[in-house]
């Protein structure tokens, strides 16, 4: 993510300055001990959707304590069949994240797509597509996933991702086209177009550099909301799913009757909690980046 | 006043085309949908030990529906029913209208929402103000930080946590809709009976929900704090409590549109706390139309979803126009 | 006690103190006034639905305020045993051709009126719009009603439609739900009977007959979707309020045998979920409730309330795996075999259903106890007992051709996998599926289970021949036609075709599990098993007898399905308020505890 990010600065942007944003990102997290926090808990993450899953077996063993709470051996006890609960969530993570990363991917290429074509041509592209937006928005998001579930099998984390992707890209596309639209008017843009410039160059060298710090911002927080919507289409039990993930865990704790009895406790409570610290550090990550790119922030 | 209601019209207009849309592309979902109703049923009624004279017996009373003519016909025909708020006939409640079992759902569920909506907007208001004033303290960092958080946490891992510990471990609350030995009515005893039940889907809604008004509420007083008036107030001296109603007047205004958005999400907003308290509201029925593939309610239930949001945000609209009238065109919408 | 809310948000605190109060005063109510709460297996409430018994989301409870004419026992081998419902006795003749039925004499409905000859005539033409069963409205329907004479008020006769003698009439005439004729005599056109005599009579002009039956049809839909405002009884109960949370029924003092009846007032709760019954039961709000694939954990929590306990009896279920034999190697009995052999079935059923299924002792298509009572112990001892075994099952699979490549099986160069399916939502098997892949897993048969969104998805997914593998219920008794048609049925390529049976290959006609149409069985010789199966429709018990030992016999040795787990039919009660519950193994506990309290059980403590 980090190869495009930019500072938006009303020059134009110099390539020398991607440095320069890791060097002030280092400089904005050693501010605060709780954006290392952040960092390293939004990195733990990465780390164990890449490589946790192959430090498992594909058939865990099981455990003839069912339902156990944590101990030595389980750390996070263990499932309805006696699997360890911390096994799963690291094997369930990757689905997650991948559909997320995926959904990711889609969000920015058209969101940034339609937003800088939009801001940049305006007139008639501009209002149908700004139309289209506005449809795309107002669809209420997880209602719409959950029809769609009757017709879509979302077999793998791919197809998920793609699917999140297209029916959320809405909200990137109209910030891209807010940005694209006042950065026009701005001197260097101008200037450019004087030049003689042709449209890919400045749309590529002066136009994307200096959105991409709101892309990202709003990939970052668009990366939890597609992670909540898909683990949560998996708790409410409506996809079918061929291997384990965070939604399914819930939808498998919740059945085998852990709210009602406190037994398996830990089974509910991982992946659960795993949400929760996902987003928290998420949010101080973004405290973070929202202080490198918005300089008028910062609390010196 | 002409240009106001020349703009409702437009927002009218294209708020009916999407509607459309919506109603064209559950049409067409619907006759994509996999899975055989009626089977189900038999199977369902079989695992429940019924036997198959019998379970056949009540199948075949249960299904009579089966879509005749030509799909250019069929789509006519449900079009001009939905002009007449007709939605069919839902296949899971056998010969009742779509409309009154979505009717009946969805008023749980506004009561659900309305307490959690305008709980969380005090809240959020407050809090967020609290947050500007001090947004240099721990105190405003770690507001902002919870409110971000909460507003990022989705609603069933707020939900599932609030019922494990409440209603099971310390069983403070009931969960479901409302004791049926109370006479119905406006009684104190049926009131208390409904209102206990939807205490806490209520405040797991407002908890989940109250973030994003905090977040709101603390970027709009930081921006009202830089006004010229503050500025100038300042350097004059003027009381800090006349400083804080120009602050608190002035930022709430766009807060109000935010409010309007949100209570768009009224009727489809609370999928997973109905889920999680077994309340019996519109998130629970679109769920369980699904499960059992009730394909009429299903898309009756969406589409009034989808109504009361593009039906929200039209009056959010309206309103940011009322509220600042320089907002006329483009930008702003 | 309400601390922990108000830390959370003060401004809820006092509101919940009211509540928690309120909460309180309403359980202790239905503790003192004879009030039997529980919840109706079958269906949910829904306030908006009609009342009206033949509508399947109605707000009427089947043995409370709806009756029929009697209720079936819990037979193991007996698809005909009765209780008296409405009807007082009955007499059939012995070809099943002619069924007289006497009402109770002192029947009377909710509103006073007596309980007619006239009024099940009515219900018999309303089950004729709703069509199924012996009501089926096509000509020559294999056990249909042909004719229907009322003999005097409280007397009426019901024959069979000629050309089938089928041994399920009785049992489906029985079964039929009665309403009353001042109610819905007047929704039907005065000509009803001509028109259903017209539609079902194989000697119609074909013309006036289509008419006939659309005619029907289109009356069933008007039919259903309607009800009377006020609910008319000839229950016990009478259903008195229905709101989103409970319906209330209030005792009817018409009722014929009133006095045997405990309970001043039925609350039926509503439920969307498993999870929600659970937490009444955990609460001790039930009096009484049907099993809900409950995890043994919350079987304990249950239990761990004063006065809960559970009644188990006889369930003609049972739980198997099937196979659609499409899927090489699948195809090979030895590999079917090799597979009963690796799977541990005691192992699987404690996973998936501890509760409420004890393992197939072995694959016989009927459960356990119906095939010791068929069979008797020695027959079922005789048959194979599909041991957990993996050396038999290396054997097995050896003679099919596969081989061995370190620890994985391989079938012509590949791995052998098997992908297990079970719908979302069927939490048992689920379970037992992950056991199971575990299992085979480790045997060396890479395996994984996969699940379907929902049952609708699964059961037209087998059905298109999707799955390699997949639960499905068998054994459905106590009728032996029943138990066996779920293996050698349409599913299996067998279809009714008059009194013969006609095989479509497999692809066809929903034929998914694609066996071959005979087999050689040793002992038997070539057997056409879905032949065998038709057989048993009209057989009688000695010649049930002798069809279900051989049909047993294929199954074993064949295995179309692996049997799993048997069902067993568990019911909670609670005994503080009320006792005298049915006992273990009574032939009482699969009608509803509205049926319990005419029959005399269920009185308040």
């Amino acid at each position: 993510m980090s190869t495009t990010v930019e500072v938006p600065v009303v020059k134009p942007v110099v390539p020398a300055r991607r440095t320069k944003f890791l060097t002030n990102l280092w400089k904005v997290l050693r501010r605060k001990p709780s954006r290392m926090i952040g960092a390293f808990i939004v990195a733990l993450f990465v780390v164990m959707g890449v490589i946790g899953p192959w430090l498992y077996p594909d058939n865990l063993p099981k455990s003839a304590d069912l339902l156990a709470g944590p101990s030595l051996s389980h750390l996070l006890g263990t499932d309805f069949e006696g699997a360890d609960v911390l096994a799963e969530l690291v094997i369930g993570s990757r689905y997650v994240l991948t559909a997320a990363a995926v959904a990711a991917l889609v969000t920015v290429v058209v969101g940034v797509a339609v937003g800088l074509y939009a801001g940049y041509r305006r007139g008639r592209p501009d209002s149908a597509l700004m139309r289209i937006t506005d449809f795309v928005l107002t669809i209420p998001g997880f209602p719409l996933l959950l029809v769609l579930t009757t017709v879509w099998k979302f077999d793998s984390a791919l197809q998920m991702g793609l699917v999140l992707g297209l029916t959320g890209w809405g909200g990137l596309a109209r910030s891209v086209r807010s940005q694209t639209l006042s950065l026009r008017e701005r001197g260097f843009v101008e200037a450019a177009r004087g030049l003689g410039l042709s449209t890919p160059h400045i749309v590529s060298r002066e136009l994307l550099p200096n959105i991409a710090p709101y892309v990202a911002m709003n990939l970052l927080i668009g990366v939890t909301t597609f992670i909540y919507s898909q683990v949560g289409l998996f708790y409410l039990g409506v996809l079918p799913y061929n291997s384990t993930n965070w939604g399914v865990m819930i939808q498998l704790a919740v059945n085998n009757g852990v709210t009602q009895t406190g037994a398996g406790l830990s089974y509910l409570m991982a992946p659960l909690v795993a949400i929760l610290l996902l987003t928290l550090g998420v949010v101080l990550l973004v405290d973070a980046m929202d202080e490198v790119f918005n300089p008028r922030l910062r609390e010196d | 006043m002409l240009k106001f209601l020349r703009r409702l019209a437009g927002h009218v207009v294209r708020g009916l085309v999407m509607i459309w849309i919506v109603t064209t592309f559950t049409f067409v979902l619907v006759r994509l949908m996999p899975g055989d109703p009626v089977e189900t049923q038999y199977e369902t009624l079989l695992s429940k030990g019924m036997s198959p004279d019998q379970a056949k017996a009540q199948v075949a009373v249960t299904y009579g529906f089966v879509p005749h003519g030509s799909v250019w016909s069929q789509y006519g025909h449900y079009l001009w029913q939905l002009l007449h708020f007709d939605l069919g006939k839902s296949v899971r409640a056998q010969g009742v209208s779509v409309t009154t079992e979505v009717l009946s759902s969805a008023k749980w569920t506004i009561g659900l929402v309305l307490a959690g909506t305008l709980l969380s907007f005090l809240f959020g208001v407050v809090l967020g103000v609290i947050a500007a004033m001090r947004r240099n303290s721990h105190v405003g960092n770690g507001l902002s930080i919870v409110g971000s958080l909460l507003h990022g946490v989705p609603q069933y891992v707020m939900a599932l946590i609030l019922v494990t510990f409440l209603t099971v471990k310390f069983k403070l609350f009931s969960t479901g809709p409302v004791d049926g030995l109370l006479e119905p009515g406006l009684n104190g005893a049926y009131i208390a009976s409904i209102v206990s039940h939807a205490v806490l889907p209520a405040v797991a809604f407002a908890l989940s929900s109250f973030g994003g008004y905090l977040l709101s509420m603390k970027s709009s007083v930081v921006s009202v704090l830089g006004d010229d008036f503050i500025l100038a107030s300042e350097l004059r001296g003027i009381r800090p409590s006349i400083i804080f109603r120009y602050v608190a007047r002035n930022a709430i205004l766009p807060l109000f549109t935010v409010l309007a958005l949100s209570l768009g999400f009224m009727v489809g907003g609370a999928v997973f706390i109905e889920n999680a308290f077994n309340y019996p509201g519109m998130g629970a029925m679109l769920i369980a139309s699904i499960g059992q593939r009730d394909y009429s309610e299903m898309s009756g239930a969406f589409l009034l979803i989808t109504m009361a949001v593009i039906i929200a945000n039209i009056c959010a609209d309206m309103l940011y126009t009322v509220i600042d009238p320089r907002v006329r065109r483009g930008e702003g919408a | 006690m309400r601390k922990p809310v108000v830390a959370v948000v003060t401004a809820v605190g006092t509101l919940a103190t009211v509540l928690a109060a309120a909460g309180c005063t309403d359980s202790s109510s239905s503790a003192n006034g004879g009030v039997f709460t529980t919840i109706d297996g079958n269906h949910p409430i829904n306030v908006n639905a009609p009342i009206n018994p033949y509508n399947q989301a109605s707000n009427t409870f089947v043995g409370y305020n709806t009756m029929q004419l009697g209720w079936a026992k819990n037979s193991k081998t007996d698809p005909n045993a009765f209780y008296p419902g409405l009807a007082k006795s009955w007499t059939e003749s012995p070809d099943h051709l002619k069924l007289t039925v006497k009402l109770q004499p002192k029947a009377k409905w909710s509103d006073g009126k007596d309980v007619t000859a006239e009024d099940v005539k009515t219900s018999a033409a309303m089950s004729f719009t709703q069509g199924g069963g012996a009501f089926a409205v096509s000509p020559g329907a294999a056990g249909g009603l042909g004719d229907i004479k009322v003999v005097d008020s409280k007397t009426i006769e019901f024959d069979q439609a000629p050309g089938s003698a089928n041994n399920s009439f009785l049992r489906n005439i029985l079964a039929m739900n009665v309403i009353p004729k001042s109610v819905y005599g007047p929704q039907m056109p005065a000509d009803v009977w001509t028109t259903i005599k017209t539609a079902t009579d194989p000697k119609a002009d074909k013309a006036a007959q289509t008419k006939a039956q659309n005619a029907i049809t289109s009356l069933g839909k008007k039919l259903v979707d309607f009800g009377p405002k006020k609910d008319v009884s000839a229950g016990p109960f009478v259903l008195e309020r229905v709101n989103p949370g409970e319906a209330v029924l209030k005792k009817n003092k018409y009722f014929f045998n009133a006095g045997e009846i405990g309970p001043q007032q039925v609350v039926l709760k509503n439920y969307s979920g498993n999870e929600q019954i659970w937490n009444y039961l955990i609460a001790g709000q039930l009096d009484a409730a049907p099993y809900t694939s409950t995890p043994t954990n919350v079987v304990n929590k249950i239990l761990d309330h004063k006065g809960n306990e559970t009644i188990k009896g006889f369930s003609p279920v049972a739980a198997s795996l099937a196979f659609n034999q499409k899927y090489k190697p699948l195809d090979n009995v030895h590999v079917r075999r090799a597979l009963a052999y690796v799977i541990d079935r005691k192992l699987t059923t404690k996973i998936g259903e501890a509760e409420s299924g004890t393992a197939a002792q072995t694959t016989t298509g009927l459960v356990g106890d119906a095939a010791n009572a068929w069979l008797g112990a020695d027959g079922v001892n005789k048959l194979n007992q599909y041991p957990h075994d993996a050396a038999k099952a290396e054997q097995e699979l050896k003679a099919a051709g596969l081989t061995k490549s370190g620890k994985t099986w391989m079938y012509k160069g590949k791995p052998f996998t098997l992908n297990i399916q079970a719908p979302t939502g069927f939490s048992d098997w689920i379970a037992g599926s992950k056991s199971i892949s575990s299992q085979l897993t480790d045997f060396g048969i890479t395996s994984s289970v996969k699940t379907s969104a929902d049952y609708a998805t699964y059961l037209s997914e087998i059905a298109e021949g999707k799955y390699q593998v997949g639960f499905w219920l068998t054994a459905l008794g106590p009728s032996t036609y029943n138990a066996y048609a779920r293996l050698y049925g349409p599913s299996n390529g067998w279809t009714q075709f008059g009194a013969q049976v006609k095989h479509s290959p497999a692809g066809k006609d929903g034929n998914w599990m694609g066996a071959t149409e005979t087999a050689n069985v040793p002992g038997l010789g070539t057997v056409n098993p879905g032949d065998l199966t038709n057989q048993l429709s009209q057989a009688d018990e000695a010649k049930q007898k002798e069809l279900v030992a051989k049909l047993a016999q294929y199954s074993n040795d064949q295995l179309p399905a692996i049997q799993i787990w048997d069902y067993v039919n568990v019911q909670f009660a609670n005994t503080t308020r009320f006792t005298n519950f049915p006992k273990t193994d009574s032939d009482v506990l699969r009608l509803s505890p509205g049926v319990w309290m005419q029959l005399g059980y269920v009185k308040k403590k």
